[in-house]
């Protein structure tokens, strides 16, 4: 007789096979328990006796289930491709344990996986199953609730959000009375400024900060008078309504009041859930470009808008990447780049970049008690990590990471505070006397409607094509010149490179393998090169799983990655992407 | 479930040290929990932010934006962080009594 299974037990395994995509699938079959992904796994290293916290033994508890009911190995002989079913609800609560307590969704694992096994996606699958059955941990509840049904995950309330900005104006007005303090709401600003609640709710220096580098660099901003939180419990919990719920309404936000760009402060998930992942949980188009805050200041400062002195931030510095920020969304060197201008003594912590270790607080750890003593323990790795930079200030672009450092230095006893880079710039900001403008010499705003960007949507742009497939490069080209580009073209790895000097191109595509210097040897030198580094390259590669050996140069990421076969519709659509995200490259 | 314990007090924590019980709360077990958030001594001006926070938290159930905090107290931000180093959230509202705040904190 067949073994009676629970109605939730039932329910989540109807839900999964509604989840399963390419992705999923390729990660649920792909594992070969080679054990690559052990050693790079925080709790693992914490735990070395323990091997239910092992990457791969996670991932069975998963992938048992998708063997029994959705593979044909499992559902023929469960026994021997250890395949398993849910039936009880102590069963779930065993695997809210695994999903939730033992694994932060850093993603270290999949990058160490040769096989790319991406145990994130699918843990964050399980995680949205289990909440679709109200089974997750309490912290979790509470706070997706109140994104729910208040609009942000702390319950902040509209007039308490608008008092607190209005009062940080005052502030700021007594320090300044010329300071044009926080502009709520305006129109057609070209900054939309989004924040994580608890900026508003607990600690608003971070928001204090930040008005004083948007005002001094002139910059026309504002801050939307609601939806206005750009963090996404969606991400934590696997429910993509609710990711979707909370990317629309701050897209819509933006567009509401017309807004130019959203810029988002300084957090890891935040960044991830609004730019990289919102679009698709939304299932909207934006039309607005999106950057993290640390772009923006970096910005400011490199084209002169604003004037830093970095003796104003004395003492020794490192930089911790958040897991959200530097491996699911590259954004590694701009920090850093930002972090050396305001400050004199940085040292790098190591490993670092998409290697670096979790603070221990990703993946909503931080709204989940009952797993802080296995989170503090896990956090050996990173304490140690920490000591050995030797460092007093440790700065990083995750307000989760802030706090999840904060609570392993106080554990481990270490002598080092937190930071981040908002509060280093704000810092570190030389104020000159302002010059009097009068109002009506200010330049009306100059409106880009989309129906001027039409037909000839590359037109103005000079294009550089490296392959050593003629076809190839004959296909794009005559795609990219039929849409208005000027095309120039390479087909080894010397003359790309002497293209790329002579020519100057606005972006350039770029093979992997070609005779002569090979793509990766050539993108590193163009990388390297002062006068080469700004051009934008999109890798369009026959050979996808070469991605890392380009991922892993100690260089900025290419700005795009295409795998061929490629359609016309895909080129312009990445090239135009590329160009338009590329500031000051815009015609 | 944790117990802090601290000289003669014994009290339910939850893993992160946040009271369980509001109710089992005492300005004896506040001078203990604020040993944990590097404070050694409660001045006037502590006990003045934490029977604020305790108001409020009695009245709605949640913690109050510091917004209000500094209003109603009077402290500017900066003293908030002098009196509590770990700030409003983790070290202020603990001392009080309150649960730990919900979200990314």
């Amino acid at each position: 007789m067949a073994k009676e299974r629970s109605y939730k037990a039932q329910k989540v395994i109807d839900r999964m096979g509604k989840k399963l995509n390419r992705q999923i699938v390729g990660s649920l079959v792909a594992c070969v328990h080679c054990g690559n992904c052990t050693d790079s796994c925080h709790y693992v290293l914490a735990n070395p006796g323990d091997p239910t916290y092992a990457p791969a033994y996670k991932a069975d508890k998963i992938r048992s289930i998708f063997k029994r009911h959705f593979d044909w190995t499992g559902r023929l002989f469960p026994w021997w491709v250890h395949a398993k079913s849910l039936y009880t609800d102590e069963d779930l609560e065993e695997l809210k344990d695994t999903v939730f307590g033992k694994c932060t969704n850093c993603r270290r694992c999949t990058i160490n996986c040769p096989m790319g096994v991406d145990l994130a996606t699918f843990n964050r699958m399980a995680r949205g199953l289990l909440v679709s059955v109200g089974v997750m941990p309490e912290g979790v509840s509470v706070v997706s609730k109140d994104q729910w049904e208040i609009g942000n995950q702390m319950g902040v309330l509209k007039e308490d959000y608008i008092d607190t900005l209005e009062w940080l104006t005052e502030e700021m007005q007594m320090e300044d009375p010329k300071s044009p303090g926080i502009p709520i709401d305006s129109m057609e600003a070209d900054v939309v400024y989004s924040i994580n609640p608890r900026e508003v709710k607990y600690d608003p220096r971070t928001i204090s900060d930040a008005a004083i580098i948007f005002n001094a660099a002139g910059e026309k901003w504002t801050m939307p008078a609601e939806d206005w939180d750009m963090t996404n419990f969606g991400l934590f919990s696997g429910d993509d309504d609710l990711g979707g719920g909370v990317a629309r309404r701050l897209f819509e936000k933006v567009v509401a009041i017309k807004g130019k760009k959203l810029v988002i402060s300084e957090c890891g998930h935040g960044y991830r859930s609004t730019r990289c992942e919102g679009p698709n949980w939304a299932k909207q188009d934006v039309s607005f470009p999106m950057e993290s805050s640390v772009i923006t200041m970096l910005e400011y400062i490199k084209s002169g808008k604003i004037k830093v002195d970095k003796s104003k931030n004395p003492g020794k510095f490192t930089f911790h990447d958040s897991c959200n920020n530097a491996r699911s969304c590259g954004l590694t060197e701009e920090p850093r780049e930002l972090l050396r201008l305001v400050c004199d003594d940085f040292q790098e912590m190591y490993p670092n970049r998409a290697e670096n270790f979790c603070c221990t607080g990703g993946g909503g750890a931080m709204s989940m008690s009952e797993y802080t003593p296995r989170r503090l323990k896990s956090g050996k790795v990173k304490a140690d990590q920490l000591k050995a930079t030797g460092a007093e200030i440790v700065v990083t672009s995750c307000h989760n990471c802030v706090d999840g450092l904060t609570d392993l230095i106080k554990h481990y006893k270490l002598d080092m505070k937190v930071t981040q880079l908002v509060n280093l710039v704000a810092n570190a900001l030389v104020i000159e006397k302002p010059v009097e403008v009068p109002v009506e010499e200010v330049a009306a705003p100059v409106e880009v409607t989309p129906t001027e960007v039409e037909a000839l949507v590359l037109k103005g742009y000079k294009i550089l094509v490296a392959d050593d497939e003629p076809d190839f490069v004959t296909f794009v080209s005559t795609v990219l010149e039929d849409n208005g580009a000027e095309v120039v073209k390479a087909y080894d790895g010397n003359q790309a490179l002497e293209m790329a000097r002579k020519e100057k191109p606005d972006l350039m595509t770029l093979d992997i393998t070609m005779p002569g210097k090979s793509g990766i040897e050539v993108f590193e030198i163009l990388r390297s090169d002062d006068e080469l580094a700004s051009i934008p390259v999109c890798i369009m590669t026959g050979k996808p799983e070469l991605r890392q050996l380009i991922y892993e140069r100690a260089v900025k990421p290419p700005e795009g990655y295409v795998d061929k076969p490629i359609d016309e519709d895909s080129i312009v659509l990445n090239i135009r992407k590329i160009l338009e995200l590329d500031k000051g490259k815009v015609k | 479930m944790a117990k802090f314990e601290w000289e003669d007090v014994c009290i339910d924590v939850d893993e992160d040290g946040f009271m369980e019980e509001p109710d089992q709360w005492n300005e004896r077990v506040a001078v203990g929990l604020a040993t944990t958030e590097g404070v050694d001594d409660l001045t006037e001006e502590h006990w003045k932010l934490v029977h604020y926070l305790r108001d409020y938290y009695a009245k709605y159930g949640i913690a109050p934006m510091i917004r209000k905090l500094c209003k109603e107290t009077g402290f500017p931000l900066k003293k908030v962080y002098e009196l509590f180093p770990s700030g409003p959230a983790k070290g202020a509202c603990k001392v009080a009594g309150l649960a730990k705040p919900t979200g990314c904190v």
